[in-house]
């Protein structure tokens, strides 16, 4: 009985851990303190119910009664008895919570704050769960199916932002399951009655159990196969093999799934502008006549390692949006409009492309939100896929004038605040302060850094750079001077905000180079990104940094002209759908660089792919071969070069000294032995050990019981009983070796390698041609002589393992409950 | 009676002068014991090296003519103990009687104080009787009445038996077997030998023509090089784990002692010496693992079931032991799993 209210006891504690997870959807951390309320009034009932041995169903209805209890008290009516009994009031009132959670969940984008909707249903979910596992590993005793109710869990941030759930959550969770899992089985295992060795003894307290060995073997497969099977499959999204077929290009169409909080926008946009095949993504038709952008999403804030899309907050597009055109200035001005746009269905995202302030949608429902700080249009359950809709909008369009008339925002307005926060970069920030020196308006501030990504000052567009906005990025960028519109975009706006002004980098797309009247067909080369500052009364006024060469359909406005363009061709709203149409003196550079790029529409539209985009697999599948017959040669190279070292005379350990044996008589003859013992000796025995390679590479039997003599006596009498010239060499390599070994003088003066050689020829004549081919190309000496060593390797590294486990154990705390009387 | 003391044998012998007087020896026990060339140079070889010699086999294979034939080829003093059950072990060491004229207790040495001692069938003896032999054949002296007597060199103990199984038999305790540094077997004679001793032995006992070739000096000499034979490292280690492997063989219940360890290597030099080498090679010991530590072991209850002889578990034992040998340079063996499917047997080396 202890064992099970212990169980449930660690029930409830797992049910809490796996619910980390949802720490990552709220912006505060009032759900978990209502949820370990909900979850205690859940376990504290099951114990009483198990106190009075009921039945499960009893269990059950006494753990829903506590959450009702604990919900009734959390989230009260006011017409409640005594605070937690609930009355029809209460169940009437969590009725209204449940309906209004469901609009909250979908106007609110991560993290959610604490609304009395969200929080119940957090509760009440929690609570659910926690009545779940204990009824699966108290009641039912099978925790293992606990998991799931706990996934469920899980499920909820996953399914709210797809890309990036923080991963310790989910490690706590993990490690929730885990305890529920062997507290079970630790208690499954008690009630077998004493554990025992297998050799005749107890386990000791401290000791693991014997069980639990194959458990960890298991673990360990099951591990790996886990690790393993995902990189080989191709289907996965970071699969081994997708990565090899990068060089391809892959045959999908651009998305930029998951939700519309959290997806790298800068990624996606280098992901599109590299892709070789370009696909339609969008159809606009505007009543406008030189239409800025067309815009989608917005990252706005700034932290160390760059912009980042921050979740879009907002009311649904059918209801009724901010209007511009009623607030009206001198020098802006403004012009209602009508769009609409044809979404293929190859751009599959949460956001839909629109003009910057729309004011009226058609043929969108009502799960489409539009955020007026970000000013994009967004769901958190639909997609862009296929989609097509039109839209009132205003264009406003400003005047130098009326943009230097506007003042600096007050240093405590909270958008102020948020939208010039820049991570610390000195260099930047030094810079900055050299730009705006003298310039006395915000407008002009802006101007004096947007002009200084001109050509003049060496700055020039290259798709193939390093993509990434942080800090060093922008560093890198402001170093080399070399980028595309993601730098450009990032680092007006960096600098900007640096300059104390509100700034963000807006996306979307330019006015592409495939115009016909007043359609647009924009693919995914005219993905973009450019800056969006903010001025007082003025609001958010788009500049576009990047180089327009670089961009097809780049347009220029008059408050943010074309910085590379000579003076007299200023355009005024003017638009370059072409690079032809920009200066012929820059021309020249301008060819290499397009044609790097791939972004000629020419290029595009035509058949001579570029030579950088030519596929890589052949290369790799030669350089896999090449790789491969290396590798498969490595063992006969190894061989050749033994064979060479042997064949080699050992260097003379000692040198004769011939004076001292000179002969002292005359008349008497000296025979002097010029061959060193040592040398001799070593000379056999790297003749024998050759002899035994060779024996192994030919497939004679090589026996570590045989003495050399019997060994050569056994080849004479065997494979070479037909060739007498190479028995009697064997004979000899026989006789060398063993003297060499067991004799007081080695035999010299013998030619050994004349032996082997006679030997090595009579062996192979006398193999099969298989057996030669496979001597010569894989010898199987080497590949013994190896697993050998991985074997000696191996084992040693188990026993050393072994030695050092024992010697840890003696230092387990548990060894200390040792002595405890049992 | 001259003492020779164990020490004072010479040294290294020329080539020539060892094989001559070996050769010699061989020979002569040759002309009465034929086709048995292996046996009889085993036999010398275990005088060489100073031990004592088991001969077993069942009756009537010429066990008693090797060992006479041995000792009458060397001129040395010879005496023969016939062991009858009703032997008693005075006979063999000797025993002081009370002599009238010096009024004083004499001793008479028994049997045992000669060059070569001829014991033949020692198992029919008693052991009480057998065990008289334990003191002299170890320590080569005899201890009679608190009188310790030495005895001569080279001294040499032939001993002739019937298998244990044979009828009216004792088998000989594990003490006096350990004694013996070599047990081996006649072995019928193969058809044409058998047919040439019908021809040669149907009148005359070849034994009663022989005359000795060598004398106690010689065998002294041959005795003293035999023992500056070389032995190599490799080799002892060799040794040792032979017998090693005997005493972890699970088929054994007693393994080889450490005499037998002296022994085998004692035989080995001689058998190399008499081989025309100064070096002894691992083939010298696996030829007489099977004479010199044979005798000695106890195979389990469970080997005897299986009707394993010791003869065979020693041979199994060296066809399973490898060579000491230096890993890094030949780590294989590419044999076939042996029949019965051990794995060779792997020495456990520090």
């Amino acid at each position: 009985m202890i064992a099970h209210r212990n169980l449930g006891l660690v029930a409830a504690g797992a049910t809490l851990l796996a619910s980390a997870p949802l720490s990552a959807i709220f912006a505060s951390w009032t759900w978990l303190v209502q949820a370990v309320i909900a979850v205690a009034a859940v376990a504290a009932a099951a114990a009483l119910a198990r106190l009075g041995r009921t039945p499960l169903w009893v269990q059950i209805l006494a753990m829903v009664g506590g959450l009702m209890l604990a919900l009734t008290w959390l989230f009260p009516s006011g017409a409640e008895l005594l605070a937690v009994l609930p009355t029809p009031a209460t169940f009437g009132h969590f009725a209204e919570l449940l309906g209004s959670s469901v609009e909250d969940m979908r106007s609110h984008g991560v993290k959610v704050p604490d609304t009395d909707p969200l929080l119940f249903i957090t509760v009440l979910g929690i609570g659910g769960v926690a009545v779940l596992v204990d009824v699966l590993c108290v009641g039912l005793r099978r925790p293992a199916l606990a998991g799931l109710p706990m996934l469920a869990i899980y499920s909820v941030p996953v399914a709210v932002y797809v890309d990036s759930v923080p991963p310790v959550p989910f490690v706590i969770g993990a490690a929730g399951f885990l305890w529920l899992l062997v507290t079970d089985n630790v208690d499954r295992v008690r009630r077998f009655g004493r554990r025992f060795t297998g050799d005749g003894r107890d386990v000791d307290v401290w000791e693991a159990s014997p069980l639990s060995a194959a458990g960890r073997r298991l673990a360990v497969v099951g591990l790996a196969v886990a690790v393993l099977v995902p990189l080989a499959v191709p289907g996965m999204t970071v699969g081994l093999m997708s990565t090899l077929n990068s060089g391809v290009g892959s045959g999908g169409g651009p998305g930029f799934g998951g939700s519309p909080g959290r997806v790298d926008l800068f990624a996606a946009l280098s992901g599109q502008l590299n892709q070789s095949q370009v696909t339609n993504l969008v159809t606009v038709t505007t009543t406008e006549k030189d239409p800025f952008y067309l815009r989608f999403g917005v990252a706005d804030d700034l932290r160390t390692d760059g912009f980042r899309v921050r979740g879009p907050n907002g009311r649904r597009v059918n209801d009724e949006l901010p209007d511009p055109s009623r607030r009206s200035l001198p020098g802006v001005e403004r012009t209602r409009q009508r769009a609409t746009v044809q979404v293929s269905r190859d751009l599959n995202m949460p956001l839909l492309p629109v003009y910057a302030e729309p004011v009226d949608f058609a043929d969108l429902n009502n799960n489409w939100f539009y955020d007026p700080t970000l000013q994009v249009v967004f769901s958190n359950r639909e997609n862009s896929r296929g989609r097509e809709y039109s839209f009132d909008y205003v264009r406003s369009s400003y005047t130098p004038q009326a943009l230097r008339r506007a003042q600096p925002l007050p240093a405590d307005l909270p958008l102020r605040r948020q939208q010039t926060a820049t991570p610390d970069v000195p260099e930047v920030r030094a810079l900055v302060g050299e730009l705006i020196r003298g310039a006395r308006t915000e407008y002009d501030k802006v101007r004096a850094i947007y002009d200084y990504f001109s050509e003049d000052n060496g700055f020039s567009y290259r798709l193939s750079t390093e993509q990434g906005t942080s800090g060093q990025a922008i560093l890198d960028f402001l170093e080399n001077k070399v980028g595309y519109c993601q730098q450009y975009a990032a680092a007006l706006a960096w600098m900007v905000r640096d300059a104390g002004i509100p700034a963000r980098v807006a996306f979307g797309f330019t006015n592409g180079s495939r115009r016909s009247d007043n359609t647009l067909t924009l693919t995914n080369r005219n993905l973009h990104a450019w800056t969006e500052v903010y001025f007082d009364q003025i609001g958010w006024v788009p500049f576009d940094a990047t180089p327009a060469y670089g961009v097809p359909g780049s347009t220029r406005s008059a408050w943010a002209p074309d910085v590379d363009a000579p003076e007299e061709t200023t355009p005024q709203g003017g638009t370059s759908d072409t690079p032809d149409e920009t200066d012929p003196s820059t021309e020249a550079e301008q060819g290499p660089n397009r044609f790097e790029e791939g972004a000629d529409p020419g290029a595009l539209s035509g058949s001579d792919t570029p030579a950088a985009q030519r596929p890589r697999w052949p290369w790799l599948v030669a350089a896999g071969v090449m790789a491969l017959l290396l590798l498969l040669a490595v063992p006969a190279l190894r061989r050749l070069a033994l064979r060479r070292r042997r064949a080699r005379p050992a260097p003379a350990v000692r040198s004769v000294d011939a004076p001292d044996v000179a002969p002292s008589g005359a008349g008497q003859p000296v025979t002097m032995v010029v061959t060193d013992p040592d040398r001799a000796r070593a000379d056999a025995h790297a003749a024998w050990d050759e002899l035994i390679d060779t024996l192994v590479d030919y497939r004679v039997r090589v026996d570590r019981t045989e003495t050399p003599r019997a060994t050569a006596e056994r080849l004479a009498r065997e494979p070479l009983v037909a060739h007498t010239d190479a028995a009697s060499a064997a004979r000899l390599l026989g006789r060398a070796e063993e003297r060499a070994r067991y004799a007081r003088d080695p035999l010299t003066g013998e030619p050994l390698p004349a032996a082997l050689r006679k030997v090595r020829g009579a062996l192979a004549e006398q193999a099969g041609r298989r057996t030669r081919l496979m001597a010569s190309a894989l010898p199987p000496s080497v590949l013994y002589r190896w697993r050998t060593a991985i074997a000696d390797t191996s084992s040693r590294l188990v026993n050393s393992g072994g030695q050092l486990r024992r010697r840890l154990l003696r230092f387990s705390p548990r060894r200390l409950i040792a002595t405890r009387p049992r | 009676m001259t003492q020779q003391t164990w020490d004072d044998v010479g040294g290294l012998l020329p080539y020539d002068e060892f094989h001559a007087a070996s050769d010699a020896i061989v020979t002569n026990i040759e002309q009465v014991i034929e086709g048995k060339t292996a046996t009889v140079r085993l036999a010398l070889a275990v005088l060489l090296a100073e031990g004592h010699l088991l001969i077993e086999d069942v009756p009537g294979v010429g066990k008693t003519k090797l060992a006479k034939a041995l000792a009458r080829s060397i001129d040395c003093s010879v005496r023969r103990i016939q062991f009858t059950p009703d032997l008693l072990p005075s006979d063999v060491t000797g025993v002081s009687v009370y002599n009238q004229e010096t009024h004083d207790f004499e001793f008479r040495p028994g049997a045992v104080f000669a060059n070569l001692v001829v014991g033949d069938e020692i198992n029919r003896a008693s052991p009480k009787t057998q065990s008289a032999l334990l003191e002299c054949m170890e320590e080569r002296q005899v201890t009679v009445d608190g009188v310790t007597y030495q005895l001569q060199t080279p001294f040499m103990v032939i001993a002739t038996q019937n298998p244990i199984e044979m009828e009216g038999t004792y088998p000989l305790p594990e003490a006096q077997r350990d004694r013996f540094t070599a047990r081996i077997a006649m072995g019928y004679p193969d058809p044409t030998a058998e047919l040439a001793m019908l021809d040669g032995h149907g009148a005359v006992d070849p034994l009663s023509g022989l005359r000795p070739v060598s004398d106690a000096d010689t065998v002294r000499r041959l005795i003293g090089h035999v023992r500056q034979v070389h032995v190599a490292d490799a080799v002892k280690q060799y040794a040792v784990d032979l017998v090693t492997a005997t005493r972890e063989s699970p088929d054994l219940r007693l393994g080889a002692s450490p005499r037998c360890t002296l022994q085998l290597l004692r035989t080995a030099r001689a058998v190399a010496a008499l081989d025309g080498r100064d070096y002894v090679l691992p083939d010298d010991l696996q030829v007489l693992a099977v004479p010199v530590l044979a005798h000695r072991i106890i195979p389990t209850a469970d080997a005897q079931l299986a009707r394993r002889t010791t003869d065979a578990i020693v041979a199994d034992l060296v066809h399973r032991l490898p060579l000491p040998h230096d890993r890094k340079r030949s780590p294989y063996d590419t044999r076939p799993q042996s029949g019965n499917g051990r794995a060779p047997f792997e020495p456990r080396r520090p």
